[in-house]
């Protein structure tokens, strides 16, 4: 093996928008796809997510992760991807040269196109400036689903959850179902943040409290967690007076949000949309830097596996054809995000075929509608029965409504 | 009757508008995504059920759980007994995705399967 290789497609990162984007980047027909994972196996999270529930829109069935994921290793292994496990990579230069780090050493790959698919990790304990000790016992819900789901490992007996994330309310119930007690779940904000299934089936389900606009305060205990002081917040976040109370505990798992690993997209120059804190992209995935390509978690934070598999498909196919053609139509209408909602995407659109934008509301409400406008105009409207921002809103501008896009520009708003 | 149901079988987690009644069932479901709401909806009135998903240790393999789950969702309120009947089974390596694992888990007919495949080292 030499130091220094050639590829079509490098893809970094072999989760499952990874996986996606290799195996159709192969199938588009690169020649040579290089998939790049640090991990000592590809599937990325999914292996972890022993629960079901995957899978409903592109295979019609919920699956669980593992099943998931084993889908979509054995398509990349059919195509002949190749597969570098155990493999870093720790810089990427605009011209799509890639370094890596393994036991093999450091090496450089010649990449004609690369996509940045390296998904999320999680916000811990320093994130969120959590006043008390230092004790053991403090772990991030993700971290816990790895111990109890991978390694066998169990993490403590009593456990408080802080953040209503989805990845904390699958772990209540994982929790409960392997016989530890868990307190009760903390949300600092008014309303629940994950989706509103996990609701129901991890806490409902187990008679698991959720005290909302509460949060945790303070940690105690000196080796290990004895119990987090509870408070409630106002309307500001701030602390309301009086509200403290103690629960006894040995565990606190943290489930407050995702951190999309953008560090590699950052060094590259690429611009990133602050909102999502990813890549701003076309509606071919392409990022500001030609060849460049970005999806899945990285991008945006999903709520649904299926989406950031179709959505990595669709980066997979396109940067196949720039790296063996060097041409992709121009995207040259501008999309842009209007009331009520936090950002949409992708930022423009070439015009040439069907597009699924996926968006996210700034709140919670009930019978409205998503509206396309062009030029003052109506594009296309969807009934909204309910939204809110936990769910990701996914819609699809046919190709025939094209034609009703003036002066290059598109604005997708929530209106009535 | 109406009821709004959460259904719950993916993360859409569609609000459905559910009309029913004890004798004729299931009327109506609107706000639906897919097809997928019906049954749950009609479960989740007459006949609660739920997948349980789960580990159980391996011996010999590349990993040393192997993820399971019921084949066909379980009674609700039989979950934390399941978990009991789990409990001390062990599996042996290799493990295909879909390999009975325990059939007929406390006789609800669902069998517990392996959702990985394990290969021995």
């Amino acid at each position: 093996m030499s130091a220094h290789e050639v590829a079509d497609v490098a893809v970094i990162g072999g989760g499952p928008a990874g996986l996606a984007a290799a195996a159709e980047a192969k199938a588009a027909g690169a020649s040579r796809v290089l998939l790049l994972e640090r991990d000592d196996r590809v599937g990325g999270i999914l292996n972890q997510q022993v629960h079901d529930g995957f899978g409903t829109k592109v295979f019609g069935e919920a699956l669980t992760g593992p099943e998931y994921a084993a889908i979509y290793e054995d398509r990349v292994n059919d195509r002949d991807v190749e597969t570098w496990l155990k493999t870093h990579v720790i810089d990427v230069t605009k011209d799509r040269l890639i370094t890596v780090h393994s036991d093999k050493g450091l090496r450089t790959i010649e990449a004609g196109s690369v996509v940045l698919s390296m998904g999320c990790r999680e916000r811990t304990r320093g994130a969120i400036g959590t006043a008390g000790t230092r004790p053991s016992g403090v772990f991030t819900a993700g971290a816990v689903q790895n111990y109890m789901n991978v390694r066998n490992l169990a993490v403590g007996r009593k456990v408080v959850i802080l953040g209503s994330g989805d990845i904390g309310l699958i772990m209540a119930r994982r929790l409960k179902l392997e016989g530890a007690e868990v307190v009760c779940v903390a949300e600092i904000l008014p309303q629940p943040s994950g989706i509103a299934g996990n609701m129901v089936r991890c806490l409902e389900d187990f008679d698991i409290p959720l005290f909302l606009s509460t949060t945790v305060v303070e940690i105690h205990g000196k080796s290990r967690v004895t119990g987090v002081t509870l408070a409630e917040v106002g309307p500001k976040m701030g602390e309301k007076k009086g509200t403290r109370r103690f629960v006894e505990c040995d565990t606190l798992l943290l489930s407050v949000g995702l951190i999309p690993e953008n560090e590699l997209t950052n060094k590259i120059g690429i611009i990133t949309n602050p909102l999502t804190t990813g890549a701003i992209v076309d509606d071919s995935f392409r990022t500001s830097v030609p060849g460049i390509f970005s999806c899945g978690n990285v991008l945006q934070v999903h709520d649904v596996v299926d989406y950031a598999t179709l959505e990595s498909e669709k980066a997979g196919i396109a940067a196949a054809i720039w790296a063996t053609t060097g041409k992709l139509p121009d995207a040259d209408i501008k999309v842009t995000a209007g009331e009520g909602l936090r950002y949409v995407l992708p930022a423009t659109i070439s015009g040439t075929d069907s597009v699924d934008f996926t968006m996210r509301s700034w709140k919670e409400d009930h019978n409205r509608a998503i509206i396309f406008k062009s030029g003052g105009e109506e594009v296309r409207r969807l009934r909204m029965p309910h939204m809110e921002p936990a769910g990701m809103i996914r819609v699809r501008l046919g190709k025939g409504r094209f034609r009703r896009i003036v002066n290059n520009e598109l604005t997708v708003e929530v209106g009535d | 009757m109406n009821t709004t149901l959460i259904c719950i079988v993916c993360p859409v987690s569609c609000p459905c508008d559910v009309e029913w009644t004890q004798e004729d069932g299931v009327i109506k479901v609107e706000n639906n995504q897919c097809k997928l709401a019906f049954e749950y909806v009609e479960g989740e009135l007459f006949d609660p059920r739920r997948m349980l998903t789960t580990s159980v240790p391996v011996d010999g393999g590349n990993w040393p759980l192997v993820s399971v789950k019921t084949h066909v969702p379980i009674p609700k309120d039989q979950m934390l007994e399941a978990m009991k009947a789990i409990e001390g089974i062990r599996a042996e390596a290799p493990i295909k995705v879909g390999d009975v694992i325990v059939p007929d888990l406390l006789g609800t007919g669902s069998d517990l399967v392996a959702t990985r495949n394990v290969t021995t080292v």
